[in-house]
């Protein structure tokens, strides 16, 4: 081979070899930073907002159930969603960074399955997941579940939330 | 109702294997870059494509297009950056030594490695593969912490038993049968990392809370540190018996990391490396061994250490092909990486740094860093304890491993005897780190294990 296509050939490698790299980089960066988080919540969360009751009168459903705290929606109150609501109009409620979670929280200081709300004799309880920076009830970490009282703020990572009527 | 309508929809959209079929996609880059780096070397030592390149390029492409399906089948979720990675890694290896080969073949060498290591590709490859179908939770695992503590710490002394333990380059790290060798002290790093987590994970609240504060450091008291100070005793045993620096600085750096990540008390590690210098300076003195690797590492071209006998004439070597590579490389199959004594093992990265550059040099730091940069990952954000110390430890092991011995060839630290990970040629190292491969896939896999459930 001429000196040229050598030298084409041997800086050729060493490029692809570093695309490849930077393709990995590539996918990794989007894991850490997610997809566009206005899209998930547009379409993921927006529908559930309050005012939305879905079927409660469905015989056997045990939703909407007058209950103790009488929580109707979780509003956030700190984080970058700050404003919205989520009616809690089911029995569970996870909370966490995958797509999946009924609250996406999308910052790096929460888990991907990092707790989830479930209602048990009328009361709503916070049960964390093994989260790596905990859930907060009222500034103190959750170890066993806890019942969460109206208007008591609850953090998960950066995102607070309250239980309100 | 509400239950079925609301959660389930998002469900049925992960089903789809995002992850496999990123990997699917890194793979198929992988195993380009495989066949141009044997191209490029059949093109220009051979001046022409010969039937050879297939025997290298295809079974580890097809091992590892096996592996992806029974991952997209038996571990969707698991991390798709690794067996890309590693394939890159065991591909240029492979290409490197084949390239090493017919270097020895033209000037009249007789010893070959290529054959072998493929052979051993192979193999590993497979074992990894039976790793992911076999072991269905690595939790498992868990059950035989203390029979890994026995079969590691078997593994690790048997080279020091009669008739067969091997000494090959004044160290004795193999074991022999007849023609066939192997180092068992690389499948002792998976043995001894799954013990380390089963143990740090019953011991970690004593380890972590007790003890008095000293100037804003916690002190632990004198029976937690007893766990440590065997280790220590036990790697700088087999300093002594198995005559091996690098060795025992693997086993009880990986010790000292997992009580880091298991308490994230600084005060273990500081206590831990104060400790291991101690051992070596003293080592150094008191064995003659020790010390000419000390004086070796210091003083390389030193006419009285360049030409001893098991002096710095290989460290030398080393550093001109690295200086002969300078920044671009001499093009793959465009240098004489053959020059130095043990090219395709242990110096192998002298060979690839002369061939592949500075730049090329980094490609391969950055695809061990984004290794091992997955396997902490995936420890971080695996919900289970025993999991997250096991992830954490066998990618630390290839961390450390890097270190030892890429730092051992730059003269950054003494020259020991370890292998590069994945790249170098040596099966026993080969089957140990597609092992790792695979627990690490396993692992990754399970960690949205609650995700089911809910």
């Amino acid at each position: 081979m001429s000196e040229l296509a050598l030298f084409i050939v041997r800086t050729g490698f060493l490029a692809v070899l570093w695309i490849f790299i930077f393709s990995i980089i590539s996918v990794i960066r989007a894991d850490l930073f997610g997809q566009k988080v206005v899209s998930k919540v547009a379409s993921a969360n927006a529908p559930q907002v309050v005012s939305a009751p879905v079927a409660p009168n469905l015989p056997g459903s045990l939703v909407m159930e007058p209950n103790g705290s009488n929580a109707t929606k979780l509003t956030i109150i700190e984080g970058d969603r700050t404003g919205h609501n989520i009616a809690l109009d089911r029995r569970e409620l996870t909370i966490g960074r995958a797509d999946d979670s009924d609250l996406v929280v999308d910052d790096e200081f929460a888990s991907t399955h990092h707790a989830k709300l479930v209602l048990i004799n009328n009361d709503w309880l916070i049960q964390d997941l093994n989260s790596t920076n905990g859930t907060f009830l009222d500034g103190s970490r959750v170890g066993t579940p806890a019942v969460v009282k109206l208007n008591t703020p609850v953090r998960v990572g950066k995102t607070v939330f309250e239980l309100r009527a | 109702m509400t239950n079925l309508l609301t959660g389930a929809l998002p469900k049925i959209v992960r089903v789809i294997p995002r992850n496999r079929n990123i990997e699917a996609m890194l793979l198929l880059f992988a195993v380009g870059l495989n066949a141009f780096e044997l191209a490029q070397i059949q093109l220009s030592l051979l001046e022409k494509l010969t039937p050879e390149f297939f025997f290298y390029w295809l079974p580890p492409a097809i091992l590892a297009l096996v592996i992806h399906m029974i991952l997209r089948s038996r571990a969707s979720e698991a991390d798709p950056m690794i067996l890309p990675i590693a394939l890159v890694l065991n591909g240029l290896g492979l290409s490197m030594i084949y390239r090493l080969d017919l270097g020895s073949i033209a000037n009249g060498g007789t010893e070959l490695f290529g054959t072998r290591q493929i052979i051993w590709t192979v193999i590993a490859m497979a074992v990894a593969a039976a790793v992911i179908i076999y072991v269905p939770s690595h939790l498992f695992l868990r059950r035989y912490v203390y029979v890994s503590m026995f079969i590691g710490i078997a593994l690790l002394l048997a080279p020091s038993l009669p008739f067969i333990g091997r000494s090959i380059n004044g160290a004795r790290l193999w074991i022999g049968i007849g023609p066939l060798t192997f180092q068992p002290g690389e499948l002792a790093k998976i043995a001894l990392t799954v013990f380390f987590a089963g143990y740090l994970v019953t011991r970690r609240e004593s380890l972590a809370l007790t003890g008095r504060k000293v100037l804003g450091l916690r002190i632990p008291r004198a029976r937690e540190l007893g766990p440590i100070l065997v280790i220590w005793a036990a790697s700088l045993l087999v300093l002594v018996l198995q005559r091996d620096l690098g060795t025992s600085l693997l086993y009880f750096g990986l010790f000292i990391v997992l009580v880091f990540v298991a308490t994230g008390r600084s005060i273990y590690v500081i206590v831990g490396m104060t400790m291991f210098i101690t051992g070596a300076l003293v080592a150094s003195r008191v064995m003659d061994y020790v010390s000419g690797r000390f004086e070796s590492w210091l003083n390389p071209f030193d006419s009285k250490n360049y030409d001893a006998v098991g002096g710095s004439y290989q460290l030398a070597q080393g550093i001109f092909g690295l200086a002969h590579g300078n920044l671009l490389g001499t093009g793959l199959g465009g240098g004489i990486p053959h020059l130095v004594p043990l090219a395709e093992s242990d110096f192998i990265i002298a060979s690839l740094g002369e061939e592949l550059g500075l730049i090329g040099m980094f490609a391969i730091l950055a695809l061990y860093l984004l290794f091992v940069s997955r396997g902490l990952r995936i420890g971080f954000s695996h919900p289970d304890d025993f999991s997250k110390l096991l992830a954490a430890g066998l990618s630390f092991v290839i961390a450390l491993q890097c270190f030892i011995v890429i730092g051992g060839v730059t003269r950054v630290v003494p020259l020991t005897g370890l292998t590069t990970p994945l790249l170098a040629a040596g099966g026993s190292s080969l089957l140990a780190n597609w092992i790792i491969v695979g627990v690490l896939l396993r692992i990754s896999d399970s960690v949205g294990g609650g995700k089911n459930e809910s």
